[in-house]
């Protein structure tokens, strides 16, 4: 619509003639915007180097722990808990490992006496361990399903323990399990959410059963649930697993923790966002008082426009489009400055740039009905007067 | 009044269907308790290619009457046509295209928007009519070309001269090629040089098709008017047709 057209041009020139009562009251929006934007900004950048773990990590992984019935020693799940806890709709991938609490790992020879006092925990592990954990293998390669049919007596060790007796990338190396040897074929990452596994050593369900003798039975599970269900994942976990049935099952999600620590200062926050507010709503004031001044001091410009033709509704248009432009300008370059600050802040305090991107719109949006409704009275001002009083004739 | 042509009158003595705008027992009231009749029972016919000028002391309602005839205002009583169309019916939107396409304004103190250029007002009479841009400064480029004033286009009023801004004010109020041009003490802003100059162009926007309305107290202006209408105490009181007109 061309007429419309015309109305975009007639509102900007009028603001663009006025240059610096245009940035005035456009400072309203400007400190509201760039307050709102600034206060979520940095109270959650000073927390973001936590936010940005949690997000490699993964908020969604839930550890199974068997507790066993009341009173027994080595408590374990059923053997086929791996499948019941997959069965779940909510759950993307999962892996069991099983405790070989009798089992002595002697990683150096001759370093028995010690390492039976402080004895490493071996662990007997399926082939996507890894890939739940979403954690990388190191050095080699993580034990396969290979190892499993050909009865390899392979063995993977945690990041912390090869750490520790100084294994070398490439290394060919055995480890002593009782009384046999295991070759090492590869080092796990660092795995953030249960460092326990750091110290450990791994190796296939077959070795455990038939070298040292378990029943196969798992005792802990990892399991990767849809990012938005990982509570009500670990809350179904025990009844899948159980069903019904006496043993005991605990689960954790280990991330709660560190989620609980990486919540921004919601006070802080809530007092800036309202300062923010407040600086809207006083920009809106002022934005109605200049633009009612404005319609007195262009009461001739209004009475010509309506000799000319130009309707009550186009001035009235007129009018609250400037205002519009405000509140669009006002908003944008608020949300750019807010921005601006978080960045150059955060880039001194050292933290981790967090910017919520989807809450700016909702301020600009804010920003800019503010502005109309401010620019409603002047505008509807605008359009009553009568142009014969206006245009002063002779 | 007459509708007899006078002897050796011009066409623009037209005939009762050239009229182009009527007042019809057209009072105008002030006042809620006590009424105040700045016009009573004014009839008054402006035809095509009339070039009138309406005179009278200050309170002889002269600007009521210049407000009535532009559809800047709404009488009490009576009706205002507009080329046939009564306008006192018209809703406001349909009023003020009616008023942006049939009539041009020229006011004493110019009235032009002072943070726009010469040419971008001459160009708000064309907004909001579905012209384009393009078309739209063509046209209003070539009304003040018409009227002198190329080279002033970039400028603002505040670098132009009284007179030159008179002249921007007449191209805005012809680049819309109204069918009756008012003017309101055209040439009370200006000094006497300017005014011939003004007054000149008038004369020159004189058109079979269109009339020109002057409202003025000086009597030089009203005698280069062919007819004149005098005013007093919000009644007509004559209306007369210059017989050496022209």
């Amino acid at each position: 619509m061309s007429s419309s057209r015309d109305l975009l041009g007639v509102a900007w020139s009028g603001l663009t003639a006025r240059r610096v009562r245009t940035l005035l009251i456009m400072l309203g929006p400007i400190v509201g915007v760039a307050a709102m934007v600034a206060a979520v900004g940095l109270t959650e950048s000073a927390k973001g180097d936590l936010k940005q773990r949690l997000a490699q990590l993964g908020t969604n992984l839930v550890i199974a722990q068997a507790g066993g019935t009341f009173g027994s020693q080595n408590p374990t799940f059923p053997a086929d808990a791996v499948q019941r806890v997959r069965a779940l709709p909510t759950v993307t991938n999962a892996s069991a490992t099983t405790n070989l609490s009798s089992v002595i790992a002697t990683p150096i020879a001759g370093g028995s006496d010690y390492y039976q006092s402080f004895p490493v925990p071996v662990r007997a592990a399926d082939a996507s361990l890894p890939s739940v954990l979403q954690v990388p293998v190191l050095d080699g390669r993580w034990l396969s399903a290979t190892d499993e049919q050909l009865h390899m007596p392979s063995a993977v060790l945690g990041a912390g323990l090869a750490n520790q007796y100084g294994h070398l990338d490439g290394e060919i190396r055995t480890i002593r399990l009782n009384d046999t040897d295991f070759g090492v074929v590869g080092v796990l990452g660092s795995v953030a959410l249960d460092p326990d596994l750091d110290n450990a050593v791994f190796i296939t369900q077959w070795s455990a059963k038939h070298v040292f003798g378990t029943d196969g039975k798992p005792n802990q599970l990892y399991v990767r649930s849809q990012p938005s269900s990982t509570q009500a994942t670990a809350d179904a976990i025990p009844t899948a697993i159980n069903l019904g049935g006496p043993d005991q099952v605990s689960t954790k999600v280990p991330t709660d923790v560190l989620q609980a620590a990486s919540q921004a200062d919601k006070t802080l926050q809530q007092t800036a966002l309202f300062a923010g507010l407040l600086a809207l709503a006083v920009g809106g004031l002022g934005i109605a008082n200049v633009m009612s001044i404005s319609v007195i001091q262009r009461s001739s410009e209004i009475g010509i426009r309506r000799a000319v033709g130009h309707s009550r509704s186009k001035i009235a248009a007129q009018f609250l489009l400037e205002s519009l432009f405000v509140g669009v300008l006002g908003g944008l370059l608020g949300a750019l400055i807010g921005i601006g600050v978080v960045y150059l802040v955060s880039s001194f305090a050292h933290w981790v740039v967090v910017i919520s991107y989807q809450r700016i719109p909702v301020w600009m949006t804010l920003a800019l009905g503010v502005s109309i409704a401010a620019g409603l009275y002047p505008s509807i001002k605008a359009a009553r007067l009568e142009p014969l009083e206006t245009l002063r004739l002779g | 009044m007459s509708t007899e042509p006078a002897p050796g009158a011009p066409t623009w003595n037209a005939r009762s269907d050239d009229t182009l705008l009527e007042l019809e027992q057209v009072s105008r009231v002030y006042g809620d308790e006590v009424p105040v009749y700045a016009l009573r029972d004014v009839s008054l016919r402006i035809h095509a290619g009339d070039f009138v000028s309406i005179v009278g002391p200050s309170g002889s309602g002269k600007s009521t009457m210049l407000g009535l005839l532009g559809l800047l205002d709404l009488p009490t009583s009576g009706n205002v046509r507009v080329a046939g169309t009564d306008a006192t019916t018209l809703d406001d939107a349909t009023r003020s295209k009616l008023r942006g396409e049939s009539i041009g304004f020229v006011f004493q103190q110019f009235h032009l928007i002072p943070h726009l250029t010469a040419l971008g007002n001459v160009e708000t009479a064309l907004l909001y009519r579905d012209i384009k841009p393009r078309e739209r400064r063509e046209r209003s480029y070539q009304a003040l070309a018409d009227l002198g004033l190329s080279a002033r286009a970039d400028h603002r009023p505040v670098q132009l001269s009284g007179g030159e801004q008179q002249r921007v004010a007449l191209a805005r109020a012809i680049v819309t090629e109204p069918l009756m041009v008012l003017a309101d003490e055209p040439t009370g802003a200006l000094d006497t040089a300017n005014a011939a100059h003004v007054l000149e162009v008038f004369q020159e926007l004189r058109s079979p098709e269109r009339a020109v309305v002057l409202v003025t107290h000086d009597p030089t202006v009203a005698n280069t008017a062919h007819r004149k209408v005098s005013m007093r105490d919000g009644e007509i009181v004559s209306d007369e047709r210059a017989v050496q007109a022209g």
